[in-house]
């Protein structure tokens, strides 16, 4: 059962989404507040800078740590202030963990005397947009070239996967760390495929031959959480983006003309709508609940189901023993892809932020510099179920059979993890493309089609003068 | 026999209507692979462990207080505001009288969706937003303009010599109202407020907008809530549960009220 | 004592007043002027932006699918609700020797018809979503249990079936209320009438249609928009119902769900206030024309 009802332990596509918008629409009153606190920036505590204190903490000064404690608990940010006051013993440590961040901060921020390290995390946190927007956010730069907190040879920046500082990064500049990480792919059950003598394919046409094997041992090859067809998407779009690689992703991201009919995102929508037509998807499926959906595939009745990382914890008490699911990564299209077969879909969250009127910024920038050390992260890992965003930091450890998995592809796909931004800054248009590949499933629309549709919503997004427009 | 067609039809509609509801309370006794793999079978034994289940670990037992606070001082802001209203309207005559009256049952014809922006933005301004306080007033702000409606017609139906002759006694205006003319409303106030409380009851758009907060969610809010999210990982009987115990109150409420209930509600409906 | 009866006054009508102007009034102006402005939400940044918003509904493929949708509900769900209270209510009646005792478990059939009308829409939605499950719901288990597997769907995510299946939710929801109605309706009817028609040896159907149907066509009418007025909001049973939701592919969009998701998912408050405005007139003009329509039929009857 769900430990916290405050807390969505894992970060989803559709969670995400709706604490963001629950925070964007309370931005009126939060930026009218924001702004509307006196413009003295009281002097933060400094030390000198060394080799071993290279952010330049006082070492007396006092820290106030905010943690948003949900389905992780808030231990893990205890074990970090742990070793903050280990290595500054006079420091005294203010820990809070709390459900509604927004609620117990914004005052604060108004006030001019906010924390120094904030975990900005949960349906109540506070709106990212607002704070970059009054400069109520400290620069991290500082803090990502420094030297990491286990190896001074390597910057802190270079222990971090990829796309973590992109994700925290607004006009340029880095002003949020996210702590966790979160990876999409195709899952499907070790020990079944093991029994049956079943490889996960590599290749597209590798899936379609294992899908005929499949469906001849009576097992309906794929399942996907109909009622949402974006689960679908996540899959076709990764298959589109290791085709055409980052050049694909921009100019979706950006709506460049004609984007969405790429050969890439073109061989995907085939694909998949091969998938629809050779009767490879469970009968049913496309009105399945994500909840239905899954239980479902733990029921042994499909043998494939796209999703995010989330899914082993969400999971948990259905698999039955000895389940062990894992995910792999979305086979490859064509044999001249321009990322390679191991290259997947990932993004970031749980959002670290240090204030800039806090009172001791050094000693927030230092306590993530720690918080995000090999031995922290570890911690996490095992207490929460969740990747760390950090690079390694599970090696040689013991996971369950999803969260290893997820590991070991992003391990393997190195620098090649890439994700999508159209979804977070157009959501009208992510709404064009799960209606569009809903159709395209259910062998409603064609590939063509398909396409079609999408780039006439891209194209009327693109010309639409009331959405604010993002590039990448 | 002629009637036996009738009869038929009478219990194939009761038939539809009754079974989905007893499915569900079946449903809540089983397990979820019970449930999964076989719709129609029973329970092998009664789990109420489902039901602690959803009413603790699912929050239907916070949901649930949390509907009993915000109906509770809704039902009561509506049926307070609504009567006084009414009665000043239905009884006194005074110039603006009809104009007031119509500024409050028009109200009844606009669509809630046409408000429904704005009115975030009020009770956010306001700072009641996601509070108790702030669902109550709304409640009582939506509901007041049909309870003035119907409880107008029914005051003017009383009898005028009961106030005068209180008048004459030297009641003040209050204490006829209080004591003497909201008694004898009763049977209209008993009608309207079954009306308004199943009305705010099984609210859902309002709160749904402006409470935000899962800590305050009301019973309707909570459960679709439990049904759509990701939060509630597979826990269909646990679900049903849910929905049993958010069903059965009202459900049973209604079989010992029946007859007032019907009427009231008929009667809200016509007038 | 004509003191006592201003303060009287002001103190029964002003704390009500107070609050309809804030909570209710205020917002339904705010609405249309809203919807001439770009406004996102953030305070200050209002542009007037004329009839831009209306301009672009009418470009908005998936309103243009919530307007249809919400047409045809508005026409189906009364009359079939309708339709099957009536049916319902002179059964209850018919069954009885003079056309107007009741049948025997009357009672009984009353009390249970009556049940879904006790139940908000969610719990009635969350249950239906069950009952259409394609794998382990109840319809397709009963059609199953029967022989009929041909007939079992996915019910809601069949373009052609998901609408009809919403709609059916929604009939089922108020058949038992409206039977009730009637069935009070029909108890107002003198006796005499019915005695009168059973002695010109007028059938069954005769005499529903020359007795009942004329004498309670007021209440009817007064049905036929309360039920008009669901059918263009359907809010709650398609959020929590349909694949999407919405879908598929916007087959039960309904005008309530594009302008919550305009509003609170895209921060369009100004777009989604002209949906309010439009919904508003459609109700508006729908209601006019229900009440107005039945004038003129009695009109030419009499």
């Amino acid at each position: 059962m769900n430990p916290s009802p405050f807390a969505q332990p894992y970060p989803t596509r559709r969670t995400v989404l709706r604490a963001a918008v629950a925070a964007g629409a309370t931005l009126p009153l939060l930026s009218a507040c924001v702004t509307g606190g006196k413009d003295d920036k009281p002097a933060s505590a400094a030390g000198a800078k060394s080799a071993t204190n290279p952010l330049g903490v006082k070492e007396d000064a006092a820290l106030e740590v905010v943690i948003f404690k949900g389905g992780y608990g808030d231990d893990y940010a205890k074990k970090a202030e742990g070793l903050y006051t280990q290595k500054y013993p006079k420091a005294t440590i203010d820990h809070k963990g709390i459900q509604k961040v927004g609620e117990a901060l914004q005052p604060r921020f108004v006030a001019n005397t906010p924390p120094d390290v904030v975990d900005n995390t949960g349906a109540g946190r506070l709106d990212l947009a607002a704070l970059v927007g009054a400069k109520q956010l400290s620069s991290l730069s500082e803090l990502l070239d420094a030297p990491s907190f286990d190896d001074p040879a390597v910057k802190f920046k270079d222990t971090l996967l990829p796309g973590v500082v992109e994700d925290g990064t607004f006009d340029g500049a880095p002003l949020v760390l996210n702590f966790t990480y979160t990876a999409w792919g195709i899952w499907y059950s070790k020990p079944l495929f093991a029994s049956k003598g079943w490889t996960y394919p590599k290749t597209w046409d590798e899936m379609i031959a294992l899908c005929a094997t499949i469906k001849a041992a009576g097992i309906a090859p794929w399942t996907y959480q109909g009622k949402y067809p974006e689960y679908m998407n996540d899959p076709l779009l990764s298959m589109a983006a290791k085709t055409g690689g980052a050049d694909l992703i921009k100019a979706v991201d950006n709506l460049q003309p004609n984007a969405w009919k790429a050969d890439g995102l073109k061989a995907a929508a085939e694909a998949f709508a091969e998938l629809a037509a050779k009767g490879y998807i469970m009968t049913g499926s496309e009105a399945l609940s994500h909840t239905e959906a899954q239980a479902a595939w733990c029921q042994g009745k499909a043998a494939f189901i796209p999703s995010g990382s989330w899914l082993e914890a969400e999971q948990k008490d259905v698999a039955p023993k000895g389940f062990d699911m894992v995910m792999g990564a979305v086979p490859a299209r064509t044999g001249s892809d321009k990322f390679g077969a191991a290259a997947i879909q990932a993004a970031s969250s749980e959002s670290f932020i240090v204030p800039s009127k806090a009172k001791n910024i050094a000693g927030g920038l230092e306590y993530l510099r720690i918080l995000f050390s090999k031995q922290s992260a570890r911690s996490f890992a095992e207490s929460a179920g969740t990747l760390p965003a950090i690079a390694g930091a599970t090696d040689g450890l013991t996971l369950s059979s999803g969260l290893g998995s997820t590991r070991d592809a992003v391990n393997a796909a190195g620098k090649e993890a890439f994700t999508y931004r159209f979804r977070t800054w157009y959501a009208p248009l992510a709404k064009a493309v799960d209606d569009a590949t809903g159709e395209l499933i259910n062998k409603r629309a064609t590939p063509a089609e398909w396409a079609d549709r999408i780039q006439k919503a891209a194209d009327a997004l693109a010309k639409d003068s009331s959405v604010k427009k993002y590039t990448r | 026999m002629k009637r036996v067609p009738i009869h038929l039809a009478m219990l194939a509609w009761g038939v539809v209507t009754a079974l989905p509801l007893l499915w569900a309370i079946v449903s809540s006794f089983k397990t979820d692979n019970d449930i999964l793999n076989d719709p129609w079978s029973l329970p092998t034994e009664p789990r109420w462990g489902n039901w602690s289940r959803a009413w603790s670990q699912a929050n239907i037992g916070r949901y649930f207080f949390n509907s009993l606070i915000v109906v509770g001082g809704g039902l009561l802001l509506t049926m307070l505001l609504g009567s006084m209203v009414a009665y000043a309207l239905a009884r006194y005559e005074f110039r603006g009288n009809r104009l007031i009256y119509y500024v409050f049952v028009a109200a009844m014809f606009f669509p809630v969706f046409l408000a429904l922006v704005p009115l975030f933005f009020v009770v956010e301004q306001l700072g009641l937003l996601g509070t108790y306080q702030g669902l109550i007033l709304v409640y009582a702000a939506y509901a007041v303009p049909f309870t003035v409606f119907f409880l107008h017609a029914f005051f003017k139906t009383l009898p005028s010599e009961v106030a005068e002759a209180a008048f004459l006694d030297g009641c003040s205006h209050g204490t006829v109202f209080f004591r003497v003319m909201l008694p004898m409303a009763r049977p209209g106030l008993v009608a309207v407020g079954i009306f308004n409380f199943l009305g705010l009851w099984n609210q859902y758009l309002l709160p749904l907008v402006l409470n935000p907060d899962p800590d305050r969610y009301v019973l309707a809010q909570g459960l679709a809530a439990l049904s759509v999210s990701q939060g509630y990982r597979s826990d269909w009987s646990g679900l049903f549960a849910g929905l049993t115990i958010a069903m059965l109150p009202v459900l049973i409420a209604y079989v010992v009220f029946q007859r007032h209930i019907r009427a009231g509600m008929t009667a809200g409906a016509v007038k | 004592m004509k003191h006592g009866r201003l303060r009287f006054l002001i103190g029964a009508l002003l704390p009500a007043l107070v609050l309809h102007v804030v909570f209710v009034l205020s917002p339904y102006g705010q609405a249309f002027y809203l919807s001439l402005t770009d406004w996102t939400g953030v305070a200050g940044e209002a542009h007037f932006v004329g009839a831009g918003n209306y301009a672009r509904l009418g470009g908005d493929s998936l309103f243009l699918d919530a307007v249809r949708n919400n047409a045809v509900m508005l026409i189906c769900v009364p009359l079939v609700t309708i339709a099957l209270g009536l049916f319902l209510a002179s059964m209850l009646h018919l069954g009885g020797r003079s056309g107007r005792s009741s049948i025997r478990g009357a009672g009984a059939y009353q009390i249970v018809y009556f049940f879904p009308q006790l139940l908000s829409l969610v719990i009635v939605a969350v249950l239906w979503q069950f009952v259409y499950n394609p794998t382990n719901g109840l319809l397709n288990g009963a059609l199953r249990a029967v022989g009929l597997d041909g007939l079992a769907r996915s019910w809601l995510a069949e373009p052609k079936l998901a609408l009809p299946a919403i709609m059916a939710v929604l009939v089922w929801s108020s058949v038992g209320f409206y039977m009730v109605l009637f069935s009070a309706a029909i108890d107002g009817i003198p006796k005499e009438l019915f005695e009168a028609a059973l002695l010109d040896g007028a059938g069954s159907w005769a005499t529903f249609r020359r007795v009942t149907l004329p004498l309670v066509r007021d209440t009817v009418q007064v049905s036929f928009v309360y039920l008009g007025i669901t059918a263009l909001d359907g809010f709650a049973v398609v959020q929590i119902m349909t694949v999407g939701p919405g879908g598929p592919d916007g087959a039960t969009e309904v005008i309530g769900l594009s302008l919550y998701r305009a509003a609170f998912f895209y921060g369009k408050f100004g777009y989604a206030s002209a949906m309010g405005v439009t919904l508003f007139f459609a109700t508006l003009t729908f209601a006019v024309l229900a009440l107005r329509s039945g004038r003129k039929e009695r009109l030419e009857l009499s």
